[in-house]
């Protein structure tokens, strides 16, 4: 009996020592969310819910750490702009578990959020999604990037361009640059991004007309790269194309370098990311990136996001905060278009994004509920991304 | 707070702690679930047809029925290879192949690789819990049948249940393919509730999900399983519901919060719940029917024959050119210094070793090439020198897992209700009574046997061994540390299991007790038979004198 309370007290005073930063769950009542006025005149007066499921700790714990801070970033600026409309952000953590993904998914759909951001990883997306589209719930994917997501119902809208958006462009415009005639590919084949990538990588390079000389395939966790990048090196091959995480990234360019391979590394979104350069330094220079994000643009928007979020977390943001960031602008665009934080007029107003100025540029919204923008291709020169031209 | 998902999350997280359930309680650490619970999504979503098609529950019907034979039959093509694999080797055996699984999912492009399968959501709380229900109630009635009895004594100690006659190998298989069946009914209740299988939901981390989860819960009572799922489902629950802020901090309270448990409820959370001891009701002892069935063989009649039986370890003869030969209803005394040979020529005659060369013969049987557990269905039984009880079981059920050759399988019907297995259980649980109070622990059938006095232990060792009604009773040591009251009652207790008709083996330091009971004594000395004869003739015997009466009876008599 002793031990019983000895559990029951740790456990009720863990929990209620953290209970003390505890918040009101979001969620207005009916007719609170309705406004008066439109667009920029809009004015609503109880705060928006904005539900986040992010993969703030496990495997995609650094994406979702990103994105929070993109996320919080973002709406610390539209509540402080004090124009009428204000958010209330409550951002989940999934745990880069499908459990807990679809729990937090269900919990944000029973609790009244106006509106879904996330989850961090496409499988968790076909896991979790279907629930807020069963639920009447618009979901903004920020950073899922499979084929089919928004294919699952007329509640799923994404930012973030697909792979297949932007690795032609990447494939298009280095073997225009450098001539490519001859590649090794590699990529790990045991995460559905990079693998999807993968599928991008291949397709567009025979579109190209560039030979494949050899395909090598590692795992996510692997690091040490280099009776691969042996191999590759017999190919003899013009540029290396890898479909990756920024975790094979850093050391894979660092080992490429090292052995005497310096033809150019192409990479994947996964490689875009400014830990690249910060961690293998001169070993990333000539590494090219296709990127939805172009972080050296000088839109009013880009230079304001990348002051304020240097000055709030002392580092540069990646694209993952950006694209988060990007969600916030997006849906604030939706809400004042029928001024209403109703679930069905978010998702109406989602319908109807165009030309919405944002730190990714101009962004609209297809009929597919994809988005549109134009992705950039970047080369890394003097440790930063500059614009391949 | 308790979402559908929750409620489902626990439902089948449960069900696949119980596949992990299904072998700790066979003492197996077997990480290979996750494997078989991958092998039954994919194959049953593969192979099985569509909701569109049949329906919802006939299509998940159908799959439950695909995933647990898929699951079954993997667990068959893992288990049979290794299954004699122990402790950490199994675990890293059923890991690797678990891996290999994923892998293979990973590379095989009409599974979908890493970006998985689409599977359409068919199961509802309401079905999880059936399932769930169904998983438990079988492991609820699997517990106290003799089957279940017969898992836990080799989770207890392996040996001592092959000594009492019970399969080892064949039981474990089927703990195995238990939980293959029980992962894959996981697996594909995960298919088709989360909607997306992917090769990762299966990995290793998986693993130890469920190993984690049947742990905390508690592996020894069935309703362990269930409070790890509910418990470590709802610590993310209640961390969202009182508000913890996402992040690093939940995962460190969750690591907390299980250390805590795993601290003071080494048994699980399931050590809240009191365990119930089946207790034979006093009256009906004498009401059914006796197990003690077995015709002796008559005085005369051949029990033990050894000829030129030589035993070598590793360039030390423990036993050379040993002849022996016991006849029924004979009192044999074994005596010898230490170190003579004399357990080494017990373990010859129960078959836990083989000779090196020179022939055995046992009720028939061929000890060495015979497995031990058939020899003792011929009627061999025996105590260790170092006793080898069940430890976290009580004497009643140590003594009832002794009476499993005598004793009638009773899970099937259980499952059943069937009365008939109430009626064997009823009268398993008279014989092992009487057998207790013939060793005169009558009164101490609810306690452990670990907490048991060493003299009790002894005593509960010998009950044990006459509960399997044995022809060739072998006692080793069975007056080691007792008193001479006690040893002279023992002497008594064998004299009258020699009056029903059982061949007694007695190996003993106490010379004076092997004296007064036995009616021929054998001498060992470093490995040879020196002499034999009866008590008389022993103590006038001068090699014997020579080898281990002048020397120190007195000292060996004070260990």
């Amino acid at each position: 009996m002793r031990k019983t309370l000895t559990v029951a007290t740790v456990a009720a005073m863990a929990l209620t020592l953290a209970a003390c930063d505890s918040e009101s769950s979001g969620g207005g009542t009916d007719g609170e969310l309705v406004g008066e006025g439109s667009g920029a005149d809009c004015s609503i007066d109880a705060p928006v819910p904005v539900g986040a499921a992010l993969s703030l700790t496990g495997g995609a714990g650094s994406y979702g750490e990103s994105q929070r801070n993109g996320l919080e970033l973002a709406v610390a600026h539209l509540n402080d702009a004090d124009t009428g409309v204000s958010y209330e952000l409550r951002v989940e953590d999934d745990q880069t578990d499908p459990r807990q993904g679809i729990t937090v998914f269900e919990g944000f759909v029973d609790g009244g959020e106006s509106v879904i951001i996330g989850p961090t990883l496409s499988n968790t997306a076909f896991q979790a999604q279907p629930i807020a589209q069963e639920g009447g719930v618009p979901v903004l994917a920020i950073s899922n990037t499979a084929d089919g997501i928004t294919e699952q119902g007329d509640f799923i809208f994404r930012d973030s361009l697909t792979e297949g958006q932007v690795i032609p462009q990447t494939v298009a415009a280095a073997t225009e640059k450098y001539g490519l005639e001859n590649v090794v590919v590699m990529y790990s084949n045991d995460d559905a991004f990079t693998e999807s990538g993968y599928q991008v990588f291949a397709d567009s390079l025979e579109e190209e007309g560039v030979q494949v000389a050899d395909t090598l395939t590692f795992s996510v966790d692997e690091t040490d790269f280099r009776p691969l990048l042996t191999e590759a090196a017999g190919q003899d091959p013009d540029a290396l194309v890898v479909s990756g995480l920024i975790e094979a990234a850093i050391p894979l360019v660092t080992q490429a370098r090292e052995a005497g391979i310096d033809v150019p590394i192409i990479g994947g979104n996964g490689f875009n990311n400014p830990q690249l350069m910060a961690d293998a330094g001169d070993a990333a220079e000539g590494v090219v990136v296709g990127a939805a994000w172009n972080s050296a643009s000088d839109s009013p928007e880009n230079t304001e996001f990348l002051a304020a979020f240097e000055d709030e977390y002392g580092h540069q943001p990646d694209q993952f905060a950006a694209q988060a960031y990007a969600a916030m602008t997006i849906i604030d665009t939706a809400v004042r278009h029928s001024c209403s934080g109703e679930r069905t007029d978010v998702q109406d107003g989602l319908n109807n994004i165009s030309e919405v100025p944002t730190v990714l540029g101009s962004v609209s919204i297809n009929a597919d509920r994809d988005v549109e923008h134009e992705a950039v291709v970047q080369i890394v020169e003097d440790g930063e991304f500059a614009v391949l031209d | 707070m308790l979402g559908d998902s929750t409620l489902v999350f626990i439902a089948i997280g449960a069900i696949f702690a119980f596949s992990f359930y299904a072998v700790l309680v066979a003492g197996q650490l077997s990480l290979g679930q996750a494997g078989f619970a991958a092998i039954a999504a994919f194959g049953s979503v593969t192979l099985g047809p569509s909701p569109d098609q049949v329906g919802d529950l006939p299509a998940l019907g159908i799959a439950i029925v695909i995933g647990m034979l898929l699951g079954a039959a993997a667990s068959v093509v893992l288990g049979l290879p290794t299954m004699r694999l122990r402790g950490v080797f199994l675990a890293i055996a059923t890991l690797a192949f678990a891996e290999a699984v994923r892998i293979l999912i990973v590379n095989s492009e009409s599974l979908g690789g890493a970006g998985g399968l689409a599977v359409p959501k068919v199961v509802t709380p309401a079905i999880a819990w059936v399932a769930l229900a169904v998983v438990a109630y079988w492991f609820w009635r699997q517990g106290p049948s003799r089957y279940g009895r017969a898992l836990a004594a080799i989770r207890e100690d392996e040996l001592a249940a092959r000594a009492m006659g019970i399969d080892v190998g064949r039981h474990r298989l089927q703990a195995f393919i238990t939980s293959g069946a029980v992962a894959g009914l996981y697996g594909v209740l995960w298919a088709y509730f989360v909607r997306l299988i992917a090769p990762e939901d299966f990995d290793f981390a998986a693993a130890i999900d469920g190993l984690v989860t049947a742990v905390v819960g508690g592996s020894t009572l069935f309703i362990g399983p269930v409070l790890g799922s509910g418990f470590l489902t709802m610590v993310p629950e209640v961390q969202r519901a009182v508000g913890i802020e996402a992040g690093w901090l939940r995962p460190v309270l969750s690591g907390v919060l299980l250390l805590v448990v795993i601290l003071f409820l080494p048994g699980g959370l399931a050590s809240f719940i009191p365990r119930r001891l089946r207790m034979p009701a006093s009256t009906e002892s004498e009401t059914h029917g006796t197990l003690t069935t077995r015709t002796h063989p008559r005085p005369g009649d051949q029990v033990v024959r050894l000829h030129g039986v030589t035993k070598e370890y590793a360039g030390v003869h423990a036993l050379r050119g040993v002849d022996l030969e016991i006849s029924g209803g004979e009192i044999i005394g074994l005596i010898g210094p230490n170190g003579a040979g004399k357990t080494t020529l017990v373990n010859l005659i129960s078959g836990l070793v083989p000779s090196s060369s020179g022939e055995v013969e046992v009720l028939g049987t061929r000890p060495g090439r015979t497995p031990v557990h058939r020899v003792a269905a011929a009627g061999v039984s025996r105590t260790f020198q170092h006793s080898k009880l069940f430890g976290r079981l009580s004497a009643l059920e140590n003594v009832l897992v002794g009476a499993h050759l005598v004793s009638r399988p009773t899970f099937g019907r259980r499952l059943l209700w069937l009365p008939s297995a109430r009626r064997d259980e009823r009268q398993a649980l008279a014989h092992a009574a009487r057998c207790l109070q013939r060793v005169g622990l009558g009164e101490k059938a609810r306690v452990p046997a670990a907490a048991l006095s060493y003299g009790d232990q002894r005593r509960l060792e010998i009950a044990r061994a006459l509960a399997a009604d044995p022809s060739l009773l072998i006692l080793d040591e069975p007056a080691a540390g007792m008193n001479q009251p006690e040893a002279d009652s023992l002497s008594d207790l064998i004299g009258s299991l020699a009056d029903d008709g059982l061949t007694i083996l007695l190996i003993e330091h106490n010379v004076g007790m092997v004296m007064r009971t036995c009616s021929r004594i054998l001498v060992l000395d470093f490995g040879e038979l020196i002499a034999t004869g009866s008590p008389a003739e022993i103590v006038d015997n001068p090699a014997v004198i020579e080898a281990y009466l002048g020397s120190a009876p007195d000292e060996e008599r004070s260990r």
